[in-house]
Formats: C-alpha cells, sequence, structure tokens
C-alpha cells in the first residue's frame, strides 16, 4: 500500500517536470527567434570592396567576326587568379546582354574558376611555331551550364575563346597560354565546334595576321 | 601541372594520342604526306566532302527547326553531284544521318590522297560564310606527321584554297548580299579567320571548314536563312566553281614538275 503523501509527491514532481518541459521548448524556441532576428539585424563586418579600376575587354561581334577592344570599369581583387575571374565574369555578362554583338544566355557562376600556373618549360615549341616565351598558363574552368548553353558554331565558339584569351592577357599581360576546363574536366569542344583539348595562346587573340576578320583586332 | 588532367598534349604535339589503331590502317598517331602523283597533271583529283556532325550529334538548331547535320548533309549531297559532273573524284565522310567521329573524318581524307577537303557547317550566329583554316602554324611536309596537327603542313595550301572559295563567293548574287549599288541582291558575305577544329586539325591535305550562316543586314535583321534554298544553291554553285579553279592552280603549279621527280605539296 502506497502512502498518500508518497501519490502525492508523485504527482506534484510529474507535474514539475512537465512544466519544465514545456517551459525548456518555449526558451528553446525564443533563443531561435532571437537569432534569427538578430542575423537581421546585428551589424556585420564591412566587406572588402576592391576599387573600381579600369579594364580592357575584348568583346566579341558576331556580325564581322571581329573582337572589339572595350574599356569597362569594375571593381578587380588584387589577387591575379580572382581578377582573372572577375574580369571573364564582366566578358560573359555583357555577352548575356539583350543588345548584345554576341549573344549567349546568362548563367550564374559561367566562370568557376581561373588558375594561374607557371608554363612548363618542357614545352619545346609551341602550336603555332613560335619559340616559347614563358609566362604563366591560365586555366579557365567554365560550367557546364554555360557550355550546353553556348549557341553552336565555329565562329561564335571561336570568338568566345579567343575573347576569353584576349581579355586575360590585355589586363594580365603574364599570361601567355590558356586552357579550357569544363566542371573541372576536359572536353572536347565548347559547343560541337571549338577544340578544348589544346592550349591556346593568347597571342592568337591579340594578333591574328593571316585572318582577316574573326579573331583579329581592329 | 599533373594535377589537371590533358596538360601538354596540344603544346606537345608528338605526346598527343590519336585513333585506336587498326590492322588495315597505317599508325593512327603519324600520318603521311599526299605524295606527288595525286595532283601531278590532275590524272586523279580527289576531292573529300564532310559533312558535320550526324547521327546523335545533331550540332546547331538552325531555322525551321533543322539540324546542322541535316542541312551539311544536302549540301554534301548537292555539292557531291556538282562535283561529279565536272569529273571529279569525290568521297565523302558521311552519306546518311550516321555518327561520324573527328578521327575518322580525319582517316577517310588522309586515305583518300585528297586534293582538297571541305568541311561543311551551318550555325545561326554570325551572318554569310565563314572560311575557317586551321590555326596551326605552318611547317615542313615530313615523311611522317603528329596526327594532332597534320594539317600544319598544308596550312599554306589550306589559305590558298580558303582564298580561292572567298573569290568564288564574290561572284555570287544573293538576297541580301553585300551589294555596293544599294540593291537587295549581292555577293555573298564572306569572312576568312582561322580555327582549331578537331578533325581538320589531323588533315594531311588542304583542308578548310565552311560554315553557312544566315545574312543579316546592319541591324543585325535575318534577310535569308541558311534554309532558303537560293542561298543554297548559290553556295553549293561558288563551291563547285572554286574547286575547279583549284584544281586549274594545282595543276598548273606542278605541271613543271610533272615530267620530273615532282613536288611535294
Amino acid at each position: 500500500m502506497i502512502p498518500r503523501y508518497q501519490k502525492v509527491l508523485f504527482f506534484v514532481l510529474l507535474l514539475v517536470s512537465v512544466a519544465m518541459a514545456v517551459l525548456l521548448v518555449r526558451l528553446r524556441e525564443k533563443a531561435h527567434e532571437r537569432l534569427l532576428k538578430g542575423e537581421d539585424l546585428a551589424p556585420t563586418t564591412a566587406p572588402v570592396v576592391a576599387p573600381a579600376e579600369s579594364a580592357m575587354l575584348l568583346v566579341a561581334n558576331d556580325l564581322d567576326g571581329t573582337l572589339l577592344q572595350e574599356q569597362e570599369s569594375l571593381p578587380l581583387p588584387q589577387d591575379p587568379e580572382a581578377r582573372g575571374r572577375a574580369l571573364l565574369s564582366k566578358l560573359l555578362e555583357i555577352y548575356g546582354a539583350p543588345d548584345s554583338t554576341h549573344p549567349i544566355p546568362l548563367v550564374a557562376r559561367a566562370v568557376q574558376q581561373v588558375f594561374l600556373l607557371p608554363v612548363p618549360e618542357a614545352a619545346e615549341k609551341t602550336r603555332s611555331g613560335e619559340a616559347p616565351r614563358g609566362g604563366q598558363l591560365a586555366v579557365v574552368n567554365l560550367s557546364g551550364s554555360f557550355a550546353d548553353g553556348h549557341p553552336a558554331g565555329i565562329e561564335t565558339e571561336t570568338l568566345t575563346v579567343l575573347s576569353i584569351c584576349g581579355t586575360l592577357h590585355a589586363n594580365l599581360p603574364q599570361i601567355s597560354e590558356v586552357r579550357f576546363l569544363v566542371d573541372g574536366k576536359p572536353r572536347a569542344t565548347l559547343a560541337g565546334h571549338a577544340d578544348l583539348t589544346r592550349t591556346y595562346l593568347t597571342t592568337e587573340a591579340v594578333s591574328e595576321p593571316q585572318a582577316s576578320t574573326a579573331g583579329a583586332t581592329p | 601541372m599533373a594535377a589537371v588532367p590533358g596538360f601538354g598534349q596540344a603544346v606537345s604535339p608528338s605526346s598527343a594520342a590519336g585513333p585506336t589503331p587498326s590492322v588495315s590502317q597505317p599508325a593512327p598517331d603519324t600520318v603521311r604526306p599526299v605524295p606527288s602523283r595525286v595532283v601531278e597533271g590532275g590524272r586523279r583529283f580527289v576531292v573529300v566532302l564532310d559533312a558535320a556532325h550526324g547521327g546523335d550529334d545533331g550540332g546547331a538548331q538552325l531555322a525551321d527547326s533543322t539540324a546542322e547535320k541535316t542541312l551539311t548533309l544536302a549540301l554534301s549531297v548537292r555539292l557531291r553531284s556538282l562535283l561529279g559532273a565536272r569529273g571529279f573524284q569525290v568521297t565523302t565522310t558521311r552519306e546518311g544521318n550516321v555518327s561520324v567521329d573527328a578521327n575518322t573524318r580525319a582517316q577517310i581524307a588522309n586515305h583518300a590522297n585528297a586534293a582538297a577537303c571541305l568541311s561543311l557547317h551551318a550555325s545561326e550566329t554570325g551572318s554569310g560564310v565563314h572560311i575557317f583554316v586551321s590555326s596551326l602554324g605552318p611547317t615542313e611536309p615530313t615523311r611522317f606527321l603528329a596526327w594532332k596537327t597534320a594539317q600544319s603542313a598544308f596550312v599554306t595550301r589550306s589559305l590558298k584554297l580558303a582564298s580561292t572559295v572567298n573569290s568564288a563567293l564574290e561572284h555570287t548574287t544573293v538576297a541580301g548580299g553585300t551589294s555596293t549599288s544599294g540593291a537587295d541582291t549581292g555577293p555573298i558575305p564572306a569572312t576568312l579567320a582561322r580555327t582549331s577544329l578537331l578533325g581538320v586539325d589531323s588533315m594531311a591535305c588542304p583542308a578548310i571548314a565552311v560554315e553557312m550562316a544566315p545574312i543579316r543586314d546592319a541591324n543585325r535583321k535575318v534577310v535569308t536563312e541558311v534554309t532558303d534554298p537560293d542561298y543554297q544553291t548559290q553556295l553549293v554553285e561558288s563551291l563547285a566553281a572554286a574547286v575547279l579553279e583549284w584544281r586549274t592552280d594545282v595543276e598548273a603549279e606542278y605541271r613543271p614538275a610533272s615530267s620530273g621527280a615532282g613536288k611535294t605539296p
């Protein structure tokens, strides 16, 4: 036989336990709300905004197959790799504009990374037969959605590749060669035509002595 | 360096991988230059027509939902008929809607000992006809050539072939052409450029890529679509005339040597 005072004590303790559980849940919810509210209202660290600089972009024109030099003012980070990515992002943003001379569907993070590496000394002879000049090799990692959405055609793909090479070289003159990856992997062509398996020389975009139009800067 | 796959392939052509070897075909990583007998006296003047894409690879999407592979095949068939009627021996890389990879296309051209190879493409971007030559730097022909850069020994001749095609296009008349008299017809606008194309870079013969695009006015508005029958006819006839002119040039170039040891193209 359980004494009466023990029964009363049991129910009192049970009631207190339930009350404490409810209180804990409520306090947790309040803390969560306070946290979310704090994220919105708390002052954040001021972002480091790079100063706007003048940059030279080589913008493709499909109508006559040329690369036109355009001066743009945009914030550029000091790190060369981040700088290269910012330049190419701006270039592809121009191509995504409605009145673009070289229309390419705008894709978020079309240029995923730009890596800069020293040009391998083992390269005895370049594709165009010139002697190696040293410099840096830029590895441009494009997103698969950008490559998949790129218009198909020899001219448009070639212009895209050359404008990327030319823009990198115009602003980072130490870049002498460019290779392309798509989603971090080698890909045969950009959209069925332009060869992405080879290393492009930036001089190909800057001067095409035997080409009358495409790939030549005016 | 080693962290990024594929490095060094294009910079060092000799290390580039070629197609899979087969018993009946020569070593894939090397090709032999075209012997002089191919063009000597015009006895055997082979033209290779390469209709781009095919099979699962539809290429670009053109006007009226036409796939690039369909248009290039149609152009190839029409051009083959025209050249055949003019006495040319024509080899095509495909005769139907089949998939042919870039190495196989180059193998067909190289085995044919072609005197000219035209790779036919079509696009919805740009204006007029784009004529492309490999961006490989010119090199001296040697007995064996690296597969991925075989075209380098023929780039100079490919540039001449491109110039011949460009000249032939100047004699066309099509709606929306670049007439200087203000009329709505004139020559098909053409541009010459260099590019890097898988397949063409491995061809050991004078080779160009011809890309047909809509003809646009100064406001980028399409005046003549690539599916326009008259435009296609003008282009095919211009290419046939250019190949005829090319044969005349080649025969004239090699005639003095025909009695001797001949020249290597």
